[in-house]
């Protein structure tokens, strides 16, 4: 954290080249592997498949284990489908979640530095040629209600976790790419930590 | 009158007018509900219209569409306009695609275990709650879990959800950003007015109501808010009838006001003329303010229509004016036919009173108290304010051609034969129906309207504007019970397509023994906690989490079941109370469809519920309402038909005569019917209103034309009073007939050809104007005298034409034998003049004896003075003072010797005439007339007269008579 105290000029242009950096072209496929610590379980809920930005503004988030179940942004509406069951709609607005994992996770996979910007205050520590985080916290006060703030941490061009802390304490933590398959079976917020931190 | 007297009176008669409108500003209150000017309903099915249809859930939906900018600010602005009206007390339902929790009130979430169907097939035991929570840890983790996380602890099994699913609409549009979208990216709403439909003021309100609303949102300005629905069709249709109408009117009254003017050359007497319709529609008004609680907007149209009648008494005061006559006096003369007139069409208007309907009862007080008013003030308040001098349209040269080619068109006796068999043809040949029921078709929607009203319909699954699905019962819980039995039923048609969608009233609210039964099947607090603890097993949801969830049970355990009126106050439950409809004892349900594909398998519902349930046809049963409306307005017409001969008969004690106006009046009403039937008009209420109106200005022009004065001068006023009453009619009401919206164009063209039927038919069919010649009691001689008086200025010099008249005093059957004496009354010796009404220009004799008569005469001031010429009374004609009392002293004579008979009289000469003053009008005492026999002998007589004013001398001379037959006198 050590360039944290860096002027808001020259972090803007080095996040904007740290993202700019992490860019690739639609569409773009990345496993994952999510924890979720609610307050109202006593243990961390886990499931893992494959994010994908098919371009645009369009996401599907697909879940393989323990169950399956994709989910599909565009238009600004979510479709729900699971095995079994009717799918799902319901507007983009009322899952503040989604919002801001589409916004965070379309930016960095579009290396769109302005997006980012635009909806996240930005705060940055380290850079693309080493181990590096990035604090988003969204602008907007409605969906800063619902989710706190975004951390991303990577190493080169490679985003490895996300921390979605929610306001209400509750955090989800994915982790992406080859480190989804990592996860351990009774994930601890320490050891996701941990292997976030870690070198691959 | 004086002028200070006539300025009086006209301030108070302003000020009266002024105070009648303060009271009617104060107390009239406007219903534009079209039900109340029904007739009462009959059947069932007219009832529930009559209760319901305005009020039906169908017909009290808007369609909102949001059009114009990108998605996101659309949908917030159909959020805000949700938020703005939900609260308000005008809107009973708001809904946009997004549910919202606080549809049920948070007081009775734990009713939601009573409402929802989840118990019926599912106790809520171990294996549910274990099942219903590993879905939830599926939830959980799925993009929706931020939305579910809250409602968990006190609903795991997400019945909440389930009823929303449940008050959905059944087909649902796209949801964009929460709310419902067309294909077209319009955002769409539904709201669902408290007022009837029905009712275009109050429809008018609530519109109003949401256009502020959505105005006052942020970002309104760049988007559109469009509407459409049966309330904003009755308002549109409302607003475009009065625009032209308004439109129409201003012209019409622009050309009205010119034809008065050019027709009477006099800006005062048009503007006063104007004051006894104005005072007739005030009091009109007030009367109705007085009479009935609200006044319906339609009376008033209907009323202002047929006051138009009105406007006659006016214009016959204006037409039928001699030069020189006094107003007062030519209205006495006018009045008794003005009271036929009057009292017919009020007599006509009674029926219409007696017709029970309300509407009627009050277009019967507005229109009788309205012609009572505007013929009293035109008879006892008009005359002493109009302009003493006017011109005696009599004199006209294109008056006297016009009434001289009427006089000369042959008037064959089978005209009315010939008309009559025009009729039956006409009406025998007439294409398509008779009458027209449907009301709407006089006031189409717009085609873009109505498409856009189908598209947005069709989008939302809005109920069915038609058809009504109608359930009844003893109760309202036998209401509710007979629309679960009967859901099945109703879903099995919706698999069948034979309907897209039925709301059923319990929808929202099943029966309380429903709910007792679900009541029963929820666990105690220990058995549902040991459950949920068994389901937990190995789940990782906290162990206290469940608290609430157990708390709402344990609470609907205990609760007292949801009534309606108990839910009355949420959303959903003004929802249900517009479903649910008390009526004489009985209780209705009334089901909403949408998409009707099979008319008859919905109709088939009927008879297998052993007719508790049926569907009813909105169309149908209004029709047969307005067809029931007509019955009773042709019953009325009848009625008044009948009533009216008896009053023109009894008023002109002569069938003949009753005949003569009668006639043509009715040949010319079914000719208008026969007219537009052939042209393939179908008769609506409208018509029958004109073809009303037109029949009482028909009235008129024939009690006009039928009146013989034997007087040709009177001959030419009346016909241009009558042209001048023809053309204003048709100015106002021809331009009306060019009208698009049908109902105007119905008005205007019946009251059109009407007024041109009836000025014909009743000319053709007046009796032959006869030459003064005719049969005659005095009343047309002393016009003929009257008018042959006006002709010459001098008098002296038309003596000769007139001899055989002057002198022909009758002086037959007379009581008694008068005495020499003074102050004989007028009736004595009166008919000793040739001459009776004005042109009896003596007052009194004041003394007479062989030789010498002293008469008096106050009527030289007076404006209707008959000899009076345009700058007043010219002492030339003091001379016939003179000649007058010459007569009645010759007549006293030869009563006195006990002579009987009439004695034909000459005046052969006038001499030695001498005036001292020019003009006598002016002279504030009355006239002492004297007349001294000079020389007396069978053949005739010498006097010598003088006429003084206050013992000074204004005129004298001499004049001679002689008896042409040579009777003896005694």
């Amino acid at each position: 954290m050590a360039t944290t105290s860096a002027s808001e000029p020259a972090a803007a242009s080095s996040s904007q080249a740290l993202v700019a950096a992490l860019g690739q072209p639609a569409p773009a496929h990345t496993a994952f592997a999510e924890a979720r610590f609610l307050k109202i379980l006593d243990r961390p809920l886990v499931v893992s498949g494959q994010l994908s930005w098919l371009g645009g503004d369009k996401l599907q988030r697909r879940v393989d284990r323990p169950w399956q179940e994709t989910a599909t942004i565009a238009d600004g509406e979510v479709t729900e489908q699971r095995e079994g069951k009717r799918p799902r709609h319901f507007s983009l607005k009322r899952a503040p979640q989604l919002q801001v994992l589409l916004d965070s996770f379309v930016a960095l996979l579009s290396g769109d530095a302005a997006r980012l910007q635009q909806v996240f205050e930005i705060r940055q520590s380290g850079d693309a040629g080493s181990a590096w985080t990035l604090n988003l916290v969204p602008r907007e006060a409605r969906v800063a209600k619902t989710v706190a703030s975004i951390r991303v941490d990577g190493i080169g061009r490679q985003s490895r976790c996300l921390y979605m802390q929610e306001a209400d304490g509750d955090l989800a933590v994915d982790l992406l790419g080859p480190l989804a398959a990592k996860m351990p079976a009774e994930p601890t917020r320490a050891a996701l930590q941990a292997l976030c931190q870690g070198t691959p | 009158m004086r002028p200070r007297a006539r300025a009086t009176l006209l301030v108070l008669w302003l000020l009266a007018l002024a105070g009648l409108g303060w009271m009617v500003s104060q107390r009239l209150k406007i219903s534009t509900d079209l039900r109340s000017f029904m007739p009462a309903p009959t059947t069932p099915d007219q009832r529930l219209l009559m209760e319901q249809v305005g009020d039906g859930p169908g017909s009290r939906l808007l369609l909102l569409s949001i059009s114009g900018a990108a998605a996101e600010p659309l949908a917030a602005l159909s959020q805000g306009l949700v938020k703005a009206l939900q609260h308000d007390p005008r809107y009973s339902q708001v809904r946009n695609g997004n549910f919202d929790l606080a549809a049920l009130d948070p007081q009775l979430l734990p009713y939601r275990y009573l409402l929802s169907s989840t118990l019926d097939t599912q106790p809520l035991d171990e294996a549910y709650l274990s099942d219903q929570l590993q879905q939830r840890l599926d939830d959980l983790s799925s993009p929706a879990a931020s939305m579910l996380k809250g409602l968990l602890p006190r609903d795991p099994t997400l019945e909440i959800l389930k009823l929303a699913a449940r008050w959905a609409p059944a087909k649902s549009p796209e949801l964009r950003d929460g709310v419902w979208f067309t294909p077209r990216h319009e955002a769409l709403l539904l709201v669902q007015t408290v007022a009837a439909g029905f009712d275009p003021g109050a429809q008018q309100h609530a519109i109003d109501g949401i256009r502020q609303a959505f105005h006052a949102l942020p970002g309104s300005a760049a988007a559109t808010l469009e509407l459409s629905g049966p309330g904003y069709f009755s308002v549109v249709i409302g607003a475009q009838t009065r625009h032209q109408a308004d439109w129409i009117g201003r012209i019409s009254t622009i050309g009205f006001i010119a034809l008065l003017l050019l027709a009477y050359r006099s800006i005062s007497s048009l503007l006063l003329s104007a004051l006894p319709i104005a005072s007739a529609a005030l009091a009109g008004i007030a009367a109705l303010t007085v009479a009935f609680p609200e006044v319906h907007g339609i009376t008033l149209a209907f009323g202002f229509t047929l006051l138009g009648v009105a406007q006659e008494y006016p214009i016959r005061v204006l037409s039928h004016r001699r030069a020189g006559e006094d107003a007062v006096q030519s209205v006495r003369d006018l009045w008794p036919l003005l009271l036929t007139a009057i009292a017919s069409a009020c007599i006509a208007y009674l029926a219409f009173y007696a017709s029970g309907v309300n509407g009627l009862k009050q277009l019967a007080v507005f229109t009788i108290v309205g012609l009572l008013v505007a013929g009293f003030s035109t008879r006892y308040l008009l005359p002493y304010l109009l302009p003493r001098r006017v011109r005696d349209v009599a004199d006209m040269g294109w008056l006297v051609q016009a009434r001289r080619w009427v006089d000369q068109l042959p008037r064959p006796r089978w005209i009315p034969l010939l008309v009559a068999a025009a009729i039956v043809l006409m009406l025998a040949l007439a294409p398509g129906p008779f009458w027209q029921n449907n009301l709407a078709a006089l006031t189409p929607v717009p085609q873009a309207l109505l498409l856009r009203d189908a598209r947005l319909r069709e989008a939302l699954g809005a109920a069915d504007v038609r058809y009504l699905l109608v359930l009844e019962a003893r109760t309202e819980q036998g209401v509710l019970a007979l629309s679960q039995t009967l859901q099945p039923k109703v879903d099995a048609l919706v698999a069948r397509h034979a309907v897209d969608a039925v709301e059923l009233p319990s929808r929202y609210l099943p029966t309380v023994a429903l709910q007792r039964a679900r009541q029963q099947k929820l666990p105690d607090r220990a058995t549902l906690d040991n459950a949920l603890h068994t389901a937990l097993q190995g789940l990782p949801f906290r162990a206290d989490l469940f608290q609430p969830f157990v708390d709402d049970v344990e609470t609907a355990r205990q609760l007292p079941p949801l009534t309606p009126e108990r839910y009355a106050q949420t959303p959903l439950g003004q929802r249900l109370a517009a479903m649910l409809v008390k009526r004489d004892g009985h209780w209705l349900g009334l089901g909403t469809l949408s998409g009707v594909h099979d008319v008859a398998a919905l109709q088939a519902l009927g008879p297998d519920s052993n007719g508790t349930v049926r569907l009813l046809d909105l169309k149908a049963a209004s029709e047969s309402l307005v067809a029931a409306y007509r019955t009773r307005i042709l019953q009325a017409l009848l009625v008044a038909s009948i009533l009216l001969v008896l009053t023109i008969t009894l008023a002109l004690r002569s069938l003949r005569r009753a005949w003569h106006v009668l006639a043509p009046m009715t040949l010319a009403t079914f000719l208008v019917l026969a007219v537009e039937r052939v042209a393939g008009i179908e008769i609506s209420l409208f018509h029958l209103v004109a073809l009303i109106l037109a029949g009482g200005l028909g009235l008129h022009y024939a009690l006009f034309f039928e009146r013989d004065t034997g007087d040709p001068a009177e001959q030419r006023r009346t016909l241009h009073a009558t042209l001048v009453c023809v053309l204003s009619a048709l100015l106002v009401f021809g331009l009306l007939a060019w009208a698009s919206i049908p109902v105007l164009r119905a008005i205007g063209l019946t009251v059109s050809l009407g007024v041109a039927f009836h000025f014909c038919l009743s000319i053709l069919m007046a009796p032959h104007a006869r030459s003064r010649s005719g049969s005659g009691g005095r009343s047309e001689k002393s016009a003929g005298g009257g008018q042959i008086s006006d002709a010459s200025p001098v008098h002296s010099g038309s003596m000769d034409q007139e001899a055989a008249e002057i002198w022909t005093a009758q002086m037959d059957s007379q009581p008694g034998q008068p005495r020499p004496g003074r102050l004989q009354s007028k009736t004595d010796w009166a008919a000793l003049i040739p001459h009776a009404g004005a042109m009896c220009l003596l007052d009194a004799v004041c003394m007479w004896d062989e030789h010498a008569i002293h008469a008096i005469s106050a009527g030289h001031a007076r404006a209707d003075n008959p000899l009076r010429g345009e700058r007043g009374l010219h002492a030339v004609h003091l001379a016939e003072y003179g000649a007058q009392a010459m007569a009645v002293h010759g007549g006293l004579l030869a009563r006195a010797h006990g002579l009987e008979g009439a004695r034909p009289g000459r005046l052969v000469s006038l001499r030695d005439v001498q005036l001292f003053e020019e003009y006598v009008d002016q002279l504030d005492d009355h006239l002492d007339v004297h007349a001294e026999c000079l020389y007396v002998d069978d053949g005739g007589a010498q006097y010598a007269f003088r006429v003084e004013h206050r013992g000074r001398l204004l005129a004298s001379g001499r004049a001679a008579v002689i008896h042409p037959h040579g009777e003896p006198v005694a």
